[in-house]
């Protein structure tokens, strides 16, 4: 018998049928909490974290880091700068040398912070977006595809699909409905009596996982 | 076993709305109750709980095997004729189990007594494998339990494991539930996660949008077909739905497997005490077809005659009869020397056949008797859920009690 009788982790959060009824054909829905530095990642993981980790915020604030040196847009002025993120929330693009002028478009948003989301049809694979301000001081990552209230915090957000994986079908329910009992509750059942299902042929092909129309 | 007051943790309803736990209060009465919570030594856990019932569920697996083959005890247990040979596939074909719930009467000292085997649609199960879990490491951080107290709960990471080893990598599996009930959904919903953490694929359709394809394959509510199903949705009901027919041919993995429509029907019980007589964790049980008759006097079938003779006196003292299919209490009702001593007003599962069982005396604990729950995933007993009820038929205005192992 082991010596310890409880799991050392369990999942504690119920997130409701909203959430669980994640598409997989369509985007995934991503659980997601924004920190303005890695001090704040680390101390939240040690605190009560439900899907992150020390070494994940780690790993996530230097990729983070990269992006948004790779990604952020720059400009020719502080000024014109601080129109799109906001004043004193810029800086001078610390990539630049000397041989690498960028043709003058030195300045650049700071990095106000980093989200770390998690991707809830799966488990693990957990990724970081870098955040700078906008204008009108809320967030966005710096190609500026996706837009956040707040540097701190959690929220639940879905994506913007890959138009690729988004399905596209003309025919609606093409299916009877077996289960269509007006309540049914293992527990607490006053079952309705299910109404006929329409036959259908039946051939032998074994589905093998989720098979999205086409 | 000692039922010990402890003080609420400071503002845990709070805690509760936070992580999703809507249904700590039903019907305007407490459900999970932290005003007390049981103690257990680890020794009446590991040999009179988790042993006990890591056994019980072997026993039941060779009364799956010994009943999927015979036409009389399928007829007994009012399988649908037309479904037996799909429910024995399942059986001979080898097709996993992943969790169910034994309810047992335990007193602290008597060995306990399996009361019945909720195989099939098992719910209390994020009140057991998560909410119990956090209450018991507040109370250790506030100091209200001792450090070294523990509790009988692997489930989250047992299921963990056990969809690991059932399924292949990255399998995408439905749930589904009636999704306006939140018990049940906090249920499906606790089962998700923990194969989600497996690195399975976790998809939730209500009950009332799966469909069945010109393809013959069961459609979620997207049109999408659906190779692996976990439903919450009791077996015996499947077996007798309209679409009952294309079960089969739908080729869909089914948790759990058809065959658990044996251990989740009371039928079992007669079963079990005929395979295994005097077993310490088993009651004398029988269909009530067969000794409804010597209970009042007359004779018993001539094929228990012998058993029931053993047992007469122990039934007449007091027994217990329930229909074959029941959820919460329905349709259970006390005799005791003769006389019905306590029922359930619901009568709403009685027209199916019943069995008679041994009455087993619950302990009380302050006014309250506690049921059970052991939980098994896989083939083995990883955790406990307490219930308990001021009747002595467990229904579904019971309460959840924690439970912890003293240091």
């Amino acid at each position: 018998m082991a010596t310890r009788k409880r799991s050392r982790h369990v999942a504690l959060v119920l997130a409701g049928s909203a959430v669980m009824a994640l598409a997989a054909c369509e985007d995934d829905r991503v659980d997601a909490q924004s920190f303005p530095d890695l001090a704040s990642c680390v101390a939240a993981a040690q605190e009560n974290s439900l899907w992150f980790t020390e070494a994940d915020c780690r790993s996530n604030f230097a990729n983070a880091a990269q992006e948004y040196l790779e990604t952020a847009p720059r400009y020719e002025s502080k000024e014109l700068c601080e129109q799109e993120h906001g004043v004193g929330k810029c800086e001078g693009d610390p990539t630049q040398t000397a041989q690498n002028s960028g043709g003058g478009f030195s300045f650049m948003p700071m990095l106000m912070g980093f989200m770390l989301g998690s991707m809830m049809s799966r488990g693990g694979g957990v990724f970081s977006q870098p955040m700078v301000q906008t204008a009108d001081g809320r967030y966005s990552t710096p190609k500026g595809d996706q837009s956040f209230a707040s540097n701190r915090g959690r929220a639940r957000f879905r994506p913007r699909p890959s138009p690729a994986a988004r399905p596209r079908w003309g025919k609606r329910r093409s299916a009877a409905q077996p289960w269509r009992s007006a309540a049914v509750s293992a527990s607490r059942r006053r079952r309705a009596r299910v109404r006929a299902a329409a036959v259908w042929g039946a051939d032998r092909m074994r589905p093998t996982g989720l098979q999205c129309p086409v | 076993m000692q039922k010990i007051d402890l003080p609420e943790r400071p503002e845990w309803r709070i805690r509760a709305k936070d992580v999703g736990f809507t249904f700590a209060d039903m019907n305007g009465e407490p459900y999970w109750d932290e005003t007390s919570a049981y103690a257990l030594t680890l020794d009446q856990i590991e040999q009179d709980i988790e042993i006990p019932s890591n056994e019980l569920h072997q026993m039941c697996r060779e009364a799956v095997a010994h009943i999927t083959g015979s036409e009389e005890l399928m007829t007994r247990l009012d399988i649908p004729r037309a479904q037996w040979d799909f429910v024995a596939r399942s059986w001979t074909g080898g097709e996993p189990e992943l969790y169910g719930r034994f309810d047992l009467a335990y007193n602290g000292e008597s060995p306990a007594k399996l009361l019945e085997y909720n195989a099939d649609t098992p719910t209390s199960l994020y009140e057991s494998a998560s909410f119990q879990w956090l209450w018991l490491e507040d109370q250790q951080g506030l100091g209200a339990l001792p450090g070294d107290s523990d509790q009988f709960n692997r489930i989250h990471e047992a299921l963990v494991e056990r969809f690991g080893e059932i399924l292949d990598p990255q399998t995408e599996i439905h749930f589904t539930a009636d999704k306006d009930n939140p018990e049940d959904f906090a249920t499906v919903e606790t089962l998700a996660w923990a194969a989600r953490e497996a690195g399975m694929g976790a998809h939730f359709t209500d009950l009332s949008g799966i469909g069945l394809s010109d393809q013959g394959h069961f459609t979620d509510d997207q049109d999408r077909v659906i190779g692996t199903l976990f439903k919450l949705y009791p077996w015996e009901d499947m077996l007798r739905d309209d679409f009952a027919r294309h079960l089969d041919a739908s080729q869909t993995r089914f948790l759990e497997p058809a065959w658990k429509a044996i251990l989740s029907n009371k039928g079992l019980l007669p079963v079990l005490w005929q395979m295994f007589p005097g077993h310490p964790n088993l009651l004398p049980a029988f269909f009530a077809a067969d000794v409804a008759d010597a209970l009042t006097g007359g004779t018993p079938a001539p094929r228990i005659a012998q058993a029931f003779a053993a047992a007469a006196d122990q039934l007449r003292h007091g027994h217990v009869t329930k229909p074959i299919f029941s959820r919460e209490g329905a349709g259970v009702a006390i005799h005791e020397s003769g006389r019905v001593t306590e029922e359930t007003g619901d009568d709403s599962y009685s027209h199916h056949p019943m069995i008679v069982q041994a009455l087993a005396r619950l302990p009380e604990f302050g006014g309250f008797h506690p049921v059970m729950g052991a939980w098994v995933v896989g083939q083995d007993c990883v955790g406990l859920g307490i219930r308990e009820d001021r009747a002595r038929i467990t229904h579904n205005l019971s309460r959840f009690k924690p439970h912890f192992i003293q240091g």
